[in-house]
């Protein structure tokens, strides 16, 4: 192992510059070798995330792809009941946007070493963890926590892996109709807003800034760029070409240019096969 | 001026600087002065002359590199001139001898033998020793057409006229005295320090034509050798002796047998061989003088001659016995020239072009050329004694004596081909025509060797050839060589383009042995160039029984010609091959030689050792199951197109799968499962693995892709998009179980269907929805369009793999070897564990350029071919500085070759490594963009060069072990880590390189295929892709992974070097990493130990042993 560990006594949390504490963790009891957990309290100035409050949430890195957010919760709890467990890929704040989607609909997950975010339901189990001696391993497999690993959990992810036509159909269609209800609260709206515009009977039309992407006539980068070219062909046509004799020179120019970068990549290229004895036959 | 002298400079030092690696292409970056400066009048017309002239220029000036490359240096040519004086001045102090008979070798020491296989053993005669009455340079060096490599220069060396008796010419005392002549040179050069080494040749194979090699001392010794003739004075014979109906050889003496009408010369045969061998030796002054009388005419003939010299080696035609050499090449020149079909002003470009397209356009086997000034008479004596025919200069030799009908075939065959590329503004001629070679094994088809020469000695008998065999002097190889190809020819006539067969090398020998035998050399090969679609047809139809030439059908079959009745009322002759499977059908071709050979020339069949399909045996059988596969598709697609009940109607149904094309290297197999094999999951009907018993058996799903309508019922929403695929795939699902009782398993991805044993996984696609998925809202509500990798891949799933897969279906109807080639290719890559990084389209797409352009050769017929033009294409083609194209469907014109060429350049530094350009794809190779990387394409590179040499020997060599399967088997030592897996759980094991010695049951029952219905099988569930899924989502950024995805029972890691270098604490950068704090400092290594420990955890049940392999281990 790391000889940087034995350094440290034993019984004793082993703390490393930049705040982390090193657990080790075995899969398990008779495993040779260790990972090491690095944990340190959540603190994060930006975020004001209500899943994560601040004192009572542990940062965990480097946790092996066989712990489940169950395992994960299970392995904390000896040090106080744990409320919930998050595992990322890389760390970062939480966002979630969208709909809320049917687990056959989530993309499929990253099965590699993960980042967790641990809450305990108070804010005492911290500073249990950050004492948790180093020596003494959290162990991932017990006879009362089987952890399936290998064969035996492809096996029964495949049979997880079926799906009732029926619940599928259920799922799809309440995706659906919750779609549809949007788009036409979606078009109410704009509905509304277009009827706002209209003249009232004295003849006055209220002007509002809108919504997001509710623009009247189409509002796209294409058409942005469409618009843009053609002011700039409006532009080019007023303009006169070769007229003064700066412009007959500066085109001139650009030609002799063109033509010595051309002459000298030929020239280069000729070169390069050469160098290369492209022209040795045998 | 200033600039004109800058930039060779430049160039050389930039030369300088990277000798030794890798030279690259950068564009050029010149500075604003530079580009801005005012220019003189001198350069401007430089650079308009370069501007209009660079494209016709480059073939110019390649080939002008490429002659430089070939011509002789001036100093090479003074040491050649040095050493010829010190050989001159020896040979002229030759001691005198005694007069002894000829065959009284008594003044010879042992130390030296004489050059000549004494049969029969005496000849008449006296002999002694004198030194030459002249010593002369002849042949191509004094002419200038010498070439590297094989620097040859020849000296002539005149015996004097009193050694030799005018009427020497009969029964071989001429040769027999001329070698005597050279043991007796060789005797007084072996005492000199002088020379370096010193061996006996013969000229063109012609054993009585001995030649006495020379090579200077020293380190020089291998760059030149100096061969000496020794001949008669010009005109010591009379020429007309030699006429080619005239003997110079007397059966009695020959044989040694009284015959009754001994003295009568009339009924003697004519040995035109023979005369044509010794009239050889009196003429070549004469040539000489006649060449250079024409050189000096011509300013580009010396160069011409060296591209045409050039050509014929490339194509190993200028070497050996009956080889069109250098010597031919410049009298061929010389004959155009004298014709006017040439002029003397042309360029050696222009030269070479016209003698190519002469040689093209003219049968010298039917039409000879005669380069005497009476042509009409004599042309056509020689046309009753020669196969081939090309007179010199004085009108009593053929020049072509020894080159049989088919090598002349093959050189015209060559030389059209040659023309078509040249004429092809596609094809890089150059390339094609001076720099590739193109030895047999790798331009034939099939090749056979025959390898007891000794045999061909009861063929002679057989075939009733003696006086052919006297006029050869008892070479019975070449006496029988003749009639051995015109047999092969009538019996494989329609099947094949071309018979070629291999020159015999010139034998050497050095000057202390005696003269080889003839069986001495190595085995003949002959190439066949297929055709296509006739080649493996099972029978071959006759005459009707009564017509007159059934008797001529019947001679040449013998026994297995027989009468048949065929279906439209025809009683014909016919014989029938064995042939069941396409395999086999494809070796009916040595079925016919191997008949032939044994009917006709007394050769047996354990002299034939046929290498047309010895690596075909890798990939066993399969093209029938492949066809399976495709009409139970095609079934299917047809029962989609009429479903009824669906809200949208079906617009495309498209293959996207190996299989579908023929090209999976083991295509599913139709199966019946074994139900109590498995457990089973309720609710749904299916079956699932049983945990304890071996893995079951692997089932591929063939993807199917099936486009619907595009329709404003379509959300535009990519979540919208995705849950109403799912209800089509629910509805699809339902319906085909209802109408065709198929089990269907939907998914929201995918509906798998369980139908005549196989399983189909059918994806619904919209058109529009790689547009929706690259359209996004900014906050500002702009609609922008961005490029990602989500929409690029489904783009690749659902337009680009179903287009490449009928596109490449298309390919295999033109060339039925196609899919077989790709399947063999395929097998290769993952044997060597590279299926991961050339992906097997990537793989397909390189196969389809075989075919698709196949110059220098002609398109392959055979997969075994195939296979090794693939790996000469990988290990020579220069990817860093070309783009491949593939031009499917011929779809791509000589300007659009030039877009993607330019394009190419331009941005090549953020192109993929391996670039391939399509029709559909010129700019950005989006098969290759993933991989390879860099790393992995020269390892590519590297182990194809070596699987290429190892497997040629192995093909070309019949005296070697023989075990093609070398080539699959990789070497492990160059791995840190070798996972070994319990075969047990390895579904695919029996498609192993090296079948396993115990097979495991995997709940298959024999027999024909299950009825539809029944529980859903286990699909696509592979423990061992599953495994190495998990350890490249865990430790993909620690190490590299590889396994042989045919049955592979080992995964081997390669640690990467840049992850295992200790980096500071990073949250980002920790994974599977242990800390080490020095002072404040803390750094990270990869947890070695831990990672070792979770691939043990990881595939639990499946890996038997972590290996590792420490002692390689750097860190």
């Amino acid at each position: 192992m790391a000889p940087s560990k034995k350094k440290h006594a034993k019984n004793q949390a082993c703390v490393i510059p930049g705040g982390f504490t090193v657990l080790s963790l075995q899969f398990s009891s008779d495993s040779a070798a260790r990972h090491s957990l690095y944990v340190k309290e959540h603190r994060v100035r930006a975020e004001r995330s209500s899943h994560r409050p601040l004192d009572r949430t542990l940062f965990v890195l480097n946790i092996p792809p066989y712990c489940s957010e169950d395992v994960v919760k299970d392995l904390f709890s000896q040090f106080g009941s744990v409320q919930s467990v998050e595992l990322r890929d890389h760390p970062g704040s939480s966002q979630e946007s969208g709909p809320k989607l049917s687990k056959f609909f989530k993309p499929a997950e990253k099965q590699g070493f993960k980042v967790g975010y641990v809450v305990f339901q108070i804010s005492s189990s911290l500073p249990a963890v950050k004492s948790h001696p180093h020596d003494v391993p959290l162990v991932v497999c017990t006879e009362h926590r089987p952890v399936k690993t290998g064969l035996q959990k492809w096996i029964q992810q495949y049979t997880n892996s079926f799906i009732q036509p029926e619940q599928l159909q259920q799922k799809v269609d309440s995706f659906m109709e919750d779609y549809d209800k949007r788009k036409e609260e979606e078009a109410e709206r704009q509905k509304k807003e277009a009827e706002e515009e209209q003249e009232d009977e004295e003849g006055w039309v209220k002007v509002t800034r809108g919504h997001k992407g509710t623009k009247a006539r189409p509002h796209s980068e294409a058409a942005n760029q469409r618009t843009l070219q053609r002011e700039i062909t409006k532009k080019k046509r007023k303009e006169l070409l070769n007229f003064y004799t700066w412009q007959h020179r500066n085109t001139q120019k650009e030609h002799i240019a063109e033509l010595r970068k051309k002459f000298e990549e030929d020239k280069q290229r000729i070169a390069l096969l050469r160098a290369q004895r492209k022209f040795r036959p045998y | 001026a200033h600039y004109e002298n800058e930039a060779p400079v430049k160039a050389k030092r930039s030369k300088a600087d990277h000798a030794g690696e890798e030279v690259v292409y950068h564009p050029v970056k010149l500075s604003r002065n530079d580009l801005y400066r005012p220019p003189t009048a001198e350069e401007l017309n430089q650079l308009k002359e370069a501007e209009s002239l660079f494209h016709c220029s480059l073939l110019k000036m390649q080939m002008e590199e490429l002659l430089k490359e070939v011509a002789l240096s001036e100093r090479r040519k003074r040491q050649i001139d040095s050493f010829i004086q010190t050989v001159t001045k020896l040979i002229q102090t030759v001691p005198d001898s005694p007069e002894v008979e000829v065959s009284d070798l008594s003044w010879l020491s042992g130390a030296v033998k004489v050059p000549f296989l004494l049969v029969p053993k005496t000849t008449k005669g006296k002999f002694h020793m004198a030194p030459p009455s002249s010593i002369d340079l002849i042949g191509s060096y004094p002419l200038g057409t010498c070439t590297k490599p094989n620097v040859m220069v020849d000296l002539a060396v005149t015996i004097p006229n009193d050694v030799l008796h005018p009427k020497d010419v009969l029964n071989q005392r001429y040769p027999r005295k001329r070698a005597l002549y050279l043991a007796g040179l060789a005797q007084h050069l072996a005492s000199s320090s002088d020379i370096g080494t010193m061996q006996y040749s013969c000229l063109h194979g012609n054993r009585l034509r001995p030649v006495l090699l020379l090579t200077p001392p020293g380190k020089d010794s291998s760059s030149f050798t100096l061969r000496v003739h020794a001949c008669p004075a010009p005109g010591f014979f009379k020429p007309s002796r030699f006429h080619p109906q005239r003997n110079n050889i007397r059966t009695e003496w020959y044989t040694g047998l009284q015959t009754s009408q001994s003295g009568k010369i009339s009924s003697e045969p004519p040995t035109p061989h023979y005369n044509s061998s010794v009239l050889g030796d009196l003429l070549p002054r004469a040539h000489l003088q006649f060449l250079s009388a024409v050189s000096s005419q011509c300013s580009a003939f010396t160069d011409g001659v060296a591209l045409l010299k050039v050509w014929l080696r490339q194509r190993e035609l200028d070497q050996g016995t009956g080889c069109f050499n250098g010597f031919l090449a410049s009298m061929l020149l010389a004959y155009l020239l004298i014709t006017h079909r040439i002029s003397n002003s042309m360029t050696a470009y222009q030269l070479l072009r016209n003698a190519l397209n002469f040689l093209a356009s003219t049968d010298l086997t039917v039409n000879g050329i005669s380069l005497a000034k009476d042509p009409d008479s004599t042309a056509v004596k020689f046309h009753d004694a020669f196969q081939v025919v090309f007179v010199d200069p004085s009108g009593h030799l053929n020049m072509c004596a020894d080159i049989t009908a088919c090598t002349y075939k093959q050189l015209q065959h060559e030389a059209s081909l040659s023309m078509q590329f040249w004429d092809n503004p596609t094809v890089d001629g150059f390339q094609c025509l001076l720099m590739t070679p193109k030895p047999m094994i790798r331009t034939s088809d099939h090749v056979f060797q025959l390898c007891e020469l000794v045999k061909l000695q009861s063929s002679c008998k057989k075939l009733n050839l003696l006086s052919e065999l006297m006029d050869h002097s008892g070479d019975y190889i070449h006496t029988a060589l003749p009639f051995i190809l015109s047999l092969l020819q009538q019996g494989l006539s329609q099947r094949i383009h071309l018979l070629t067969h291999s020159l015999s090398p010139d034998p050497k020998w050095s000057v202390e042995s005696e003269a080889p035998k003839h069986k001495a050399q190595p085995p003949l090969s002959f190439g066949l160039l297929l055709r296509a679609e006739l080649s493996s047809t099972v029978l071959d139809r006759g005459p009707p029984a009564d017509s007159p030439k059934a008797a001529e059908f019947r001679q040449l079959w013998g026994p297995r010609s027989e009468l048949r009745r065929f279906q439209d009322g025809d009683i014909t002759e016919a014989v029938l091959w064995h042939g069941e499977s396409i395999c086999q059908k494809r070796l009916v071709p040595k079925q016919i030689i191997t008949h032939l050979l044994q009917l006709h020339a007394d050769i047996p069949e354990s002299c034939v050792r046929y290498v047309g399909a010895m690596v075909d045996d890798v990939i066993k059988t399969g093209s029938e199951e492949s066809l399976v596969v495709v009409q139970s598709y095609d079934d299917l697609s047809r029962k989609l197109w009429r479903l009824e009940g669906l809200p949208l109607t079906i617009t495309a149904v498209q293959g996207a799968h190996p299989a579908l094309r023929y090209t999976q290297v083991f295509p599913p197999r139709p199966l019946k499962l074994e139900y109590s094999f498995f457990d089973r999951e309720k609710t749904s009907r299916s079956l699932v693995p049983k945990e304890g018993k071996p893995c079951p058996v692997y089932i591929t799903p063939i993807t199917v892709i099936c486009h619907m309508e595009g329709s404003g019922k379509w959300p535009h929403d990519r979540l919208a998009i995705q849950h109403i695929r799912a209800a089509f795939h629910i509805q699809l699902g339902e319906l085909l179980r209802k109408h065709h009782n198929y089990t269907c398993r939907p998914c929201p991805t995918h509906l798998d269907v369980w139908k005549d044993g196989l399983v189909f996984r059918i994806q619904v696609a919209y058109h529009r929805e790689p547009q929706v998925l690259r359209e996004s809202l900014t906050a500002e509500g702009l609609l922008v369009v961005r490029d990602n990798d989500e929409a690029q891949a489904l783009e690749m799933a659902t337009i680009h793999k179903p287009l490449l897969t009928s596109t490449l279906h298309g390919l295999q109807q033109q060339h039925p070897c196609f899919g077989a080639a790709c399947r063999l290719v395929k097998r290769w890559l993952s044997a060597q564990l590279f299926s991961d990084d050339i992906t097997e389209d990537t793989a397909d797409l390189l196969v389809a350029s075989l075919f698709l352009q196949p110059a220098p050769f002609t398109a392959p017929s055979s997969p075994q071919v195939a296979f090794l033009r693939f790996l000469h294409l990988l290990s020579s083609f220069d990817w860093r500085n070309n783009p491949l194209i593939v031009n499917l469907n011929n779809q791509l014109t000589a300007v659009d070759y030039t877009e993607i060429k330019n394009g190419f350049m331009a941005t090549r530094e953020s192109l993929p490594v391996m670039f391939i350009a399509t029709p559909k794809d010129k700019k950005l190779s989006m098969w290759t963009k993933r991989s390879p990387s860099i790393q992995m394409l020269q390892r590519v590179i590297m182990v194809a060069a070596e699987s290429l040499k190892v497997l040629e020997h192995q093909l070309i060599d019949g005296s070697q072990k023989q075990d093609v399967r070398v080539i699959l088997r990789p070497p492990l030592e160059a791995y840190d880590v070798v996972i070994h897996l319990n075969p047990k759980q390895v579904p695919l094991l029996d498609q192993a390189v090296d079948p396993p010695a115990i097979t495991f049951s995997r709940g298959v029952m024999s027999g024909s295929a299950a009825q539809p219905g029944g529980p859903l099988p286990v699909i696509d569930y592979n423990p061992v892709s599953l495994y190495l899924g998990e350890l490249r989502e865990a430790f993909g950024d620690l190490a590299l992974f590889f396994c042989d995805p045919c049955g592979g029972t080992v995964i081997t890691v390669l640690w990467k070097p840049k992850a295992f270098i200790p980096t500071p604490f990073k949250t980002s950068q920790v994974s599977a990493r242990s800390v080490e704090v020095t002072g404040d400092e803390t750094k990270t290594v990869p947890n070695v130990e831990a990672i070792l420990e979770d691939f043990r955890i990881m595939g639990k049940g499946l890996v038997k042993s972590v290996e590792a392999r420490t002692e390689k281990w750097s860190f």
